[in-house]
């Protein structure tokens, strides 16, 4: 059995997710808005965070931003003062934790019965590829943040969550 | 007050204990516990008023540790603080024993509706 995810889950819903989540775990203040032009253009340390559904839809929610946005959006939900020093655990803790948010709130529109994986973080070009249901290209204080959904085909629900092994990558 | 915060994100526990905060229940005692694992022995060890758990964790999910809690005897208030919200895992968590579950993100409001009738 399959499921036409496109039907159950569009941009839209996915951004109003996200927005929520941003506002509740980021601060009340902070705002997502839709970049007029896509690709977003991303650099080159990109991060991604993602969270496999496994189900009669299989696929993966996606996050991806810069490793310097990552580590803002860390300090901002940790309430992190600037001169306070985060480790490279943080940052792979909190951007898996954002995948997991929306990742949940995404399976809770599926209407067939699904698993959620746990998070996982590697860079941009690690994350799972594959058909694009929704692609946000956004931009988070003025740096660029990809959100997507992407149906892959099932390879199981790995987990824990672990930092990226390249310390390039690292803040 | 004891309140045991089970999650396998640290962000995530540092952000249901400022949130407990926000929604006034700041002089109450904070146990952390990094998986369902964790909280089970916490719960023996600690004797915490209130478990707060994450659902989805490595070592033992949050619902496991709820079954394992309820089988030893243990009637500990218990809640869930998840990401997901569906209508399955809220008669999945009620028929287990939880009294509550929160779906991520939450705001002080929804934690201070479902925490007044416990924590008074």
């Amino acid at each position: 059995m399959s499921l036409d995810v496109s039907v159950l889950v569009g941009a839209e819903q996915v951004l109003d997710i996200a927005g929520d989540v941003w506002s509740s775990l980021a601060g009340p203040e902070e705002v997502l808005v839709p970049l007029p032009a896509s690709p977003a253009h991303l650099p080159l340390d990109a991060l991604s965070a993602w969270v496999l559904v496994l189900g009669p839809w299989s696929g993966a929610v996606v996050v991806t931003t810069g490793a310097s946005t990552a580590l803002e959006l860390t300090r901002a939900l940790l309430r992190a003062a600037d001169d306070e020093e985060l480790t490279a655990e943080d940052v792979t803790d909190a951007l898996g934790e954002v995948a997991n948010v929306v990742g949940g709130n995404v399976k809770s529109l599926l209407t067939a019965p699904s698993v959620l994986g746990l998070p996982q973080v590697g860079h941009g070009m690690e994350a799972p590829t594959g058909e694009v249901v929704v692609q946000l290209d956004l931009s988070w204080r003025g740096q660029p943040l990809c959100l997507s959904l992407r149906s892959t085909a099932p390879t199981g629900v790995r987990g824990p969550r672990t930092p990226p092994t390249d310390p390039e990558g690292q803040p | 007050m004891k309140i045991l915060v089970a999650d396998d994100s640290r962000v995530m526990r540092q952000i249901v204990i400022r949130t407990l905060r926000q929604a006034g229940y700041d002089g109450h005692d904070v146990v952390e516990a990094q998986d369902g694992r964790e909280a089970l022995e916490k719960v023996a060890a600690e004797a915490p008023d209130l478990v707060l758990s994450d659902w989805n964790m490595p070592e033992m999910t949050g619902i496991e540790c709820l079954r394992a809690l309820r089988a030893a005897g243990s009637q500990v208030p218990f809640g869930f603080v998840t990401s997901e919200g569906s209508d399955d895992m809220r008669a999945t968590a009620a028929s287990a024993g939880a009294l509550f579950l929160i779906a991520k993100p939450f705001t002080p409001e929804a934690f201070d509706a479902v925490l007044a009738p416990v924590l008074g």
